[in-house]
């Protein structure tokens, strides 16, 4: 497949750059590495480029989110006076949509690496030295690669329960969600979090009654309160039950095999029976599917670090300087597998920084936030300092808030429980965090986290204008609230 | 078994940074292949191996400051190591377009391979210690596992990379910043609120004078002008261009000049001096020079002659103190000559012109700008200079305004000595007739004082005789 050759490389082939793992920090990496005159192999297990994210993950999520929002919208204007019929879901159609869009932009990726000489190599790798690694194809052909740097972007895996029958086709993780073989009548979600709650979303919207258990005291732990309890409240309203602070304990298959196929192959097959232990949970109840998205761990250990003498710590992370360097000079490391957050666009980043580096530049991974998105109905994102943390350690801030309800825009929406808190340092007054909820606030963080990068202050960002009527005048809108100039709203003076 | 590479005797001089470490640890070195490069002033100097061998330990990083005798890196000359296959990046690396690259091929081939710059720009010392105790020490242990493949390459992870938080800069600004090795949380920000720009960093570089603790810092106007920048414009949509990188010593003789045309205020006095007479007893002594393999040219007269308006005009081997409320006046005479290299300009300095006759200044010059062409100069060549002497003598021309070599006060320029009528009274003589072109710092001295330094200077240089007085 590679067609690089070197007679005197002691591999099979040999790169100036290996990257293991083509998601969105592989293949960034590896594009630009190539960009700068590299020599690049790209391997990776998955037969399209992409990784999770673009294959089981990100993308495919949004366009079944998507789907989802379609249909809550139709049905929200019903009481607007616009009435459809109850939607006709075609599962089969709506997965070769989703389907599309992912070859789609894989197939573009392929392109893209076709174009920069990139050689991409099918098969899980595997360091043999600290010099060279081994391919190993899914018919079990090896293929050695040697390398003078390695680019380590190996990604992570969803974890998974040790007491779940997970051999049971009825429990899912996010990638057996996205297949979507079929919309079951309960579904419960073990994971409170981002991923379980935009799959909770997409299977709500396609006719599941939803469950939702979280071992902590609020959806979205990572959040702050109030920017999730918009998202809490409009959920509770429409799902099944959600279960804060609290454990799943067991769960044993019922008396089906869960091998049935088809819409209703749950039904026939029986249930799953899952034990709670938490207040307000019931002691057990019974689900048609699980889908488990208690987290993600990285896949430190599957790539044979130790023989390239590269440390994995205890958790299974990769510990990296800010130049992505391991503590092996010639090799980096990058994405989900040197630390969290696990996001694609963090991965991204730390990719150009690994791949300028490998080729002799002087990068540093600089950024000051990486913003987090959950694509969630109403969306909730958020960046920089929260609230949580700023209290946590003691950081001083002063707080703009801005309540959607005097948004014209989202009211227009038909929405109005959304809310742009911005959190400034109170000396400097410059923005230091930014929370958002509401249709659309993963589109509006990213001027927060442009505001925060380049240092703007209050001023700046309430001087910006802010057209109108968005949602985007939220941000300037709450920069004002904290200057005491906003007349949109009534604010008692503060003095 | 291994050698320890310390930095050669380079002056009277402390604390010299490290612009370029050319090698890792594991690399080959032949005798003389530049090992590292030190920088002071305006000259770059390359340490090179003295024996032939292979890289064991690297004491250094780029921005660390040695001086004589500091340990630079050991080298193990035996033939012990497996030599790693040639690759495809070693193979296309003259393809690489190199960052710094121009032609000096050797700054070229840092940047294009990322193990050649250090890691981690932080801390002058200490990033061993850092490294040592938490990194190195595991990843020992593990590498001893899989055998001496692994442990070669396994190095020490440079300590903590300086923290921008609560920097007010910009991400294109910190990105810069990574890339020049500056530490933003050392820059002063002139843009609103305190904000760092470009130009703040730049300004930074620049910094103060590299003339050690004893000049002063360089705060005053030349800092931050508020010239507005000239507008960068596409030339490319006017025709064909091609970007073509200075050379390093254009890079540090460029800010030099501006700062000294920016903080000096300049006058120019033009004359002519008549060397009718000097002429033939010069080509007479090049006559007898040139077996020996050295030229006896005018300059050597020009710095003899310029010694002697010196000692009579002290003013103008002066320099003016950083509070610019007294003269510090200079009691030796090292000049220096500007000599134009394929590199760009420099300005080697000779020292104790007074105390040196013409043969013996010759012989020197000749020395002296051979080294410059080659790029050899020492920082001991640069430095310490009282005043300048820049010739074009050679290329012609009328008069030209020389840029005074701050924090000297005058400079002498010259240009080709033409045959010209000159009224002696009664009639129109040939007179061999050398253009004078004297820059001064107006601060320091007065244009009568000037044209008295001239006039004396011509008077000198019409009658050799006086040269000797």
């Amino acid at each position: 497949m590679a067609e690089i050759e070197s007679p005197a490389a002691r591999g099979d082939v040999h790169a100036g750059v290996l990257v293991l793992g083509a998601g969105p920090g592989g293949y960034t990496a590896a594009f630009r590495a190539a960009d700068l005159g590299q020599s690049v192999v790209l391997a990776d297990q998955r037969p399209a480029l992409g990784g999770v994210c673009l294959n089981v993950g990100c993308i495919p999520s949004k366009a079944l989110l998507h789907a989802a929002r379609v249909i809550a919208e139709t049905r929200e204007m019903a009481a607007h006076g616009i009435r459809f019929g109850d939607p006709d879901i075609d599962l089969d159609a709506l997965r070769g949509w989703k389907d599309g869009v992912v070859s789609r932009l894989t197939g573009g990726l392929a392109g893209l690496a076709r174009q920069r000489k990139v050689a991409t190599l099918r098969g899980t790798g595997r360091f043999v030295s600290a010099n060279l690694a081994e391919v190993t194809a899914a018919d079990g052909g090896v293929t050695t690669v040697s390398f003078d740097r390695a680019i380590i972007a190996a990604g992570s895996s969803a974890v998974r329960l040790p007491f779940m029958p997970n051999d049971d086709r009825r429990v899912l993780d996010s990638t057996g969600a996205l297949d979507l073989a079929s919309v079951p009548r309960r579904l419960l979600v073990i994971g409170g979090g981002i991923i379980g709650l935009e799959m909770a979303t997409v299977y709500h919207e396609l006719g599941a009654r939803v469950t939702v258990v979280e071992l902590m005291d609020q959806l979205i732990p990572g959040a702050d309160r109030d920017i999730v309890a918009p998202l809490a409240k409009h959920i509770k309203a429409r799902y099944e039950n959600i279960y804060l602070t609290t454990k799943v304990t067991g769960a044993e298959a019922g008396a089906g095999t869960g091998t049935g196929t088809g819409k209703h192959a749950d039904k026939d097959a029986g249930g799953l029976r899952v034990s709670f232990d938490g207040p307000g949970a019931p002691d057990h109840d019974v689900f048609d599917q699980v889908l488990v998205a208690v987290g993600r761990v990285p896949n430190g250990r599957l790539v044979g670090a130790e023989n390239a003498g590269v440390l994995v710590d205890d958790r299974g992370y990769i510990p990296v300087d800010k130049q992505q360097r391991t503590n092996v000079a010639h090799i980096f490391a990058i994405g989900d597998v040197v630390g969290p957050p696990m996001l694609a666009h963090k991965a991204t980043h730390e990719g150009r920084v690994a791949a300028e580096v490998a080729a002799g530049q002087r990068s540093y991974f600089d950024a000051r936030v990486i913003p987090s998105v959950a694509y969630t109905d109403p969306e909730v994102a958020w960046a920089g300092v929260t609230e949580t943390e700023a209290r946590a350690a003691g950081v001083p801030y002063g707080k703009g808030v801005f309540p959607w309800a005097a948004s014209g825009r989202a009211l227009s929406l038909g929405r109005d429980e959304g809310m742009t808190k911005l959190l400034f340092d109170p000396a400097s007054k410059r923005l230091i965090g930014a929370g958002l909820v509401g249709p659309n606030a993963g589109e509006l963080v990213a001027e927060t986290a442009h505001a925060i990068e380049m240092g703007a202050d209050a001023a700046d960002i309430a001087l910006t204008i802010h057209p109108h009527p968005t949602l985007s005048e939220t941000v300037g809108l709450s920069a004002e609230a904290f200057e005491g100039t906003i007349t949109d709203l009534y604010l008692p003076k503060r003095k | 078994m291994t050698t320890e590479v310390q930095v050669p005797d380079i002056g009277a001089f402390d604390d010299v940074p490290i612009i370029e470490v050319h090698v890792k640890a594991g690399d080959r070195v032949n005798e003389e292949d530049p090992l590292i490069t030190l920088e002071s002033d305006k000259a770059t100097m390359d340490v090179p191996a003295p024996v032939a061998g292979q890289v064991a330990e690297i004491a250094v990083k780029i921005g660390d400051r040695v001086s004589t005798g500091s340990l630079i890196l050991t080298i193990d000359p035996g033939d012990g190591a497996v030599e790693a296959p040639p690759t495809l990046v070693e193979q296309q690396e003259p393809e690489v377009p190199a960052e710094a690259g121009g032609p000096d091929g050797s700054h070229g081939s840092v940047m294009a391979n990322g193990d050649k710059v250090a890691v981690g720009a932080t801390g002058s010392t200490g990033a061993e210690g850092i490294a040592g105790s938490k990194w190195a020490a595991g990843a020992e242990g593990i590498a001893g596992a899989v055998g001496a493949a692994g442990a070669k390459e396994v190095i020490e992870m440079a300590g903590p990379a300086t923290d921008f938080t609560g920097v007010h800069a910009g991400p294109s600004v910190r990105r810069t910043a990574r890339e020049l090795g500056v530490d933003l949380t050392a820059v002063t920000g002139s843009g609103p609120k305190g904000r760092i720009t470009k130009d703040d960093l730049l300004a930074h570089l620049r910094g103060p004078s590299p003339a050690g603790p004893a000049s002063p810092p360089v705060v005053g106007p030349a800092a931050g002008t508020g010239i507005p920048e000239i507008p960068a414009q596409d030339f490319a949509q006017f025709g064909p261009v091609e970007t073509r990188p200075l050379s390093r010593i254009r890079k540090l003789s460029g800010p030099h000049l501006h700062r000294s045309w920016l903080n000096v205020p300049h006058v120019t006095h033009h004359d002519e001096a008549d060397i009718t007479l000097l002429d033939p007893y010069r080509r007479e002594l090049d006559a007898a020079a040139r077996p020996d393999g050295y030229r006896v040219t005018l300059l050597a007269f020009l710095l003899k002659a310029s010694v002697s308006g010196l000692k009579r005009f002290p003013e103008f081997n002066s320099s003016l103190s950083p509070e610019k409320d007294s003269l510090i006046v200079k009691g030796y005479y090292h000049l220096g000559v500007a000599v134009d290299t394929p590199e760009g300009l420099v300005v080697p300095v000779i020292r104790d012109v007074d105390r040196k006759g013409i043969i013996e200044l010759s012989q020197e010059l000749s020395a002296v700008s051979g080294r410059a062409r080659d790029g050899k100069l020492t920082v001991t060549d640069l430095q310490g200079g009282t005043f300048t002497i820049s010739s074009l003598g050679g290329i012609g021309g009328v008069a030209f305004t020389p840029i005074v070599n701050a924090p000297e006060v005058a400079i002498l320029g010259v240009v080709r000595s033409a045959m010209k009528p000159v009224w002696n009274g009664t009639e129109f003589t040939p007179r061999l007739m050398l253009p004078l072109s004297l820059s001064y710092d107006h601060r320091v001295i007065d244009g009568a004082l000037a044209a008295r330094f001239v006039t004396y200077l011509s008077d000198v240089l019409e009658d050799p005789r006086r040269l000797i007085l």
